[in-house]
């Protein structure tokens, strides 16, 4: 069993005060549209949302922000990040850019930030109606890539720890660090149980077979990417939303010698992959809408031995056309 | 070992001298601060300061790693810069990247290569290690084809190569001075015959003639895994990271530039 504690709501607040010196702590908030997370000060450390859901932005925004300049020295950040209230989701996106950004020609930017901060994850309690993580393969609480994790359990978290530097943070804490008892045990069990059923309704009307790769072998000419792709406008938010895409384009736009910016690109886009000459290998919208979902499904998987959607449901609350990934997958299944 | 490296950042090369090859093609030859090794067909991300950066594949013998060459068509924003550029200026390069020709598997074999256009740049990297080990292979043969005869780039080398592999050429639209083949660059393998049995051919070019180049090695009874094609998609960062140049789950910057036709003919579209 792993390292498990409870732990009374007031007396995290207080970790969470100690560990603001060291660490610029990011947590979801609650505005219209969503959660968002932002910078975690006194002020606002009582209306942090725990539980509930995944927030808009994804990690991928911080480690990897949507513009920056790559070569030269960099300005650093004060303190590393403490993110806080990461969801499931949040974290099995995290080994693909790890994968993408790191080997024989890692990004020492992405490492160094990747590596300096800490995550503090947690369990969902209220999915939003676009989280589909059950349907494919995923769960909505987190049971790896954390170094810490809070179950919200009654008045309190049930607090694991998922890495050496996560014990670290509890170290010295003892007195606030109780033995979980049966009734706590049991009661996350039961709120666990709970979200995966949730999700499970909000989906039944899809079902998706556990070999997403044998079903896109077979459906590269199926009309589905045509039906589906109808009312997309090209906008790119379905891309630039979800936490494993990290497509980039490289430029020396500030006109500065050797100074290259780096940017979120977006295989949506029609420009995105033409040549001097004009070719593209997609030059229709249904192809550039079919490479997604290729993307996601069988290149990344064969890239990096993960599945490029977590289920987090972003590229559907965010699309302009209404399109839902879930419902094209399933199309596909008939 | 100091700080890990940072795969973006160019090293400063300054331009030693520029031949004019055509109307729209200079070949630069470039002194890098920091030399860097490389091994026939792999390429580099260039830089033009301020302006831009696109990958190029390096012309010049990987056995002269000191100096290298590209050859660059005019063709876009930072090539016309490019292109601008005098001798003394600085620009930037940064790799070798891509894993480069197979030489190995050509030992002891009939070598043929089959080249268009601007894809004559590495197929000379080529040349050069092919020649620099001749022994090694039973025969040399290369077919070249350009648009017009003022198209055809490394004319001062041309009788030189002649003297040392087979060389046969052509130009789809011919003038008075030329005195080879006129017609597709395909149309020059049915001039030659090869031991099939101990054969491989490179093939590189604008992606219609490596398409139909392949057909036509196929059809002569090239088998898909002797067919070595030297791929090119739109590319920036050359590192496997940014993921435009991807063919299905393969990235040319990186599984790539060369890859067998066995390697990817079953991938829809690989001819875009
Ligand atoms: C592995 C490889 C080797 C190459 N070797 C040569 C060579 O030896 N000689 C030569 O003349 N050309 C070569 N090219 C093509 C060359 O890279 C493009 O023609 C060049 O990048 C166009 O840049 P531009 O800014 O002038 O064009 P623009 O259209 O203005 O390009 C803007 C950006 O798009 C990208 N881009 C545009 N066209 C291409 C393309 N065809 N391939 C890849 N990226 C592109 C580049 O990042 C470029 O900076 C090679 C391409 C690849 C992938
Ligand atoms: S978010 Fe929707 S409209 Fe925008 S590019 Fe994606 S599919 Fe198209
Ligand atoms: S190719 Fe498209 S789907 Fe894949 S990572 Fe890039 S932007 Fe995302
Ligand atoms: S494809 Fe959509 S649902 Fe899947 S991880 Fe990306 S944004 Fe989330």
């Amino acid at each position: 069993m792993a390292e498990r504690y409870f732990i009374g709501k007031v007396q995290w607040s207080t970790l969470l005060g100690g560990w603001m010196e060291k660490y610029q702590i990011l947590a979801p908030q609650k505005h219209e549209g969503g959660l968002f997370l932002e910078p975690v000060s006194m002020e606002n450390l009582s209306t942090i949302v725990y539980d509930a859901a995944r927030a808009v932005q994804p990690l991928k925004a911080f480690l990897f922000p949507a513009l920056e300049e790559v070569t030269g020295e960099k300005a650093e950040p004060e303190k590393p990040w403490l993110f806080l209230g990461i969801k499931a989701c949040g974290l099995s996106a995290l080994p693909i850019l790890d994968q993408a950004y790191g080997g024989e020609f890692a990004d020492p930017h992405y490492q160094k930030r990747r590596q300096e901060s800490l995550i503090v994850s947690s369990d969902c309690s209220q999915p939003w109606e676009t989280c589909f993580c059950t349907l494919i393969g995923g769960k909505p609480y987190p049971s790896e890539g954390f170094d810490l994790n809070l179950s919200k359990v009654w008045d309190g978290f049930i607090v694991e720890a998922g890495s050496a530097r996560g014990k670290a943070l509890l170290e010295g804490h003892d007195e606030v660090l109780k033995e979980v008892v049966k009734e706590e045990a049991e009661a996350l069990d039961k709120m666990r149980k709970e979200t995966v059923s949730k999700i499970e309704k909000q989906n039944k009307e899809y079902r998706l077979p556990a070999d997403l790769q044998k079903l896109m072998a077979g459906s590269w000419e199926s009309d589905v990417w045509k039906v589906h792709s109808e009312t997309c406008v090209e906008c790119g938010a379905c891309n630039h939303a979800c936490p494993t895409c990290h497509c980039y384009f490289l430029d020396d736009v500030t006109r500065k010698e050797f100074v290259k910016l780096r940017g979120w690109d977006a295989c949506q886009y029609s420009g995105y992959a033409v040549t001097a000459g004009g070719g593209t290998p997609r030059p229709h919208l249904y192809e550039r809408f079919r490479n997604r979902y290729f993307c996601k499904i069988k290149y990344l998987f064969e890239n990096y031995n993960r599945l490029g959607c977590t289920g987090c449901g972003r590229c559907i609350e965010g699309c302009q056309g209404r399109i839902d990934m879930r419902a094209a997958l399933n199309d596909l299944t008939k | 070992m100091g700080q890990p490296k940072n795969p973006y950042q160019p090293v400063k090369a300054v331009i030693e001298n520029i031949i004019d090859e055509t109307p729209g093609i200079k070949t630069f030859v470039i002194k890098p601060e920091e030399a860097f090794g490389f091994h026939c067909g792999q390429f580099a991300e260039l830089t033009v300061p301020g302006v831009g950066e696109g990958p190029f594949a390096m012309s010049s013998p990987c056995h002269k790693p000191e100096m290298l060459e590209f050859t660059i068509q005019n063709v876009g924003y930072m090539t016309q810069r490019l292109h601008k550029m005098k001798k003394g200026d600085v620009v930037g390069v940064r790799g070798p990247y891509g894993n480069g020709f197979p030489l190995e598997k050509y030992y002891g074999k009939e070598v043929v290569l089959l080249i268009g256009g601007v894809g004559f740049p590495p197929a000379r990297a080529l040349l050069y290690s092919l020649l620099h080990e001749k022994d090694k292979f039973k025969r040399l043969l290369m077919c070249y084809g350009a648009r017009t005869p003022q198209d055809v780039v490394y004319k001062y080398q041309i009788e030189d190569f002649r003297k040392q592999i087979e060389l046969h050429m052509t130009v789809d639209k011919a003038d008075e001075s030329w005195k080879e083949t006129e017609g597709v660059v395909t149309v020059l393998l049915d001039k030659v015959n090869f031991d099939l049995k101990n054969a491989v051919s490179v093939v590189i070019g604008p992606p219609i003639m490596m398409k139909f180049g392949t057909l036509k090695l196929l059809e002569k009874g090239f088998k898909p895994r002797d067919i070595f094609l030297s791929m090119e998609r739109k590319m920036y960062c050359g590192i496997g990271q940014c993921r435009h140049c991807m063919i299905d789950h393969l990235f040319i910057c990186k599984d790539g530039p060369v890859f067998t036709y066995q390697e990817l003919k079953d991938f829809p579209d690989i001819w875009e």
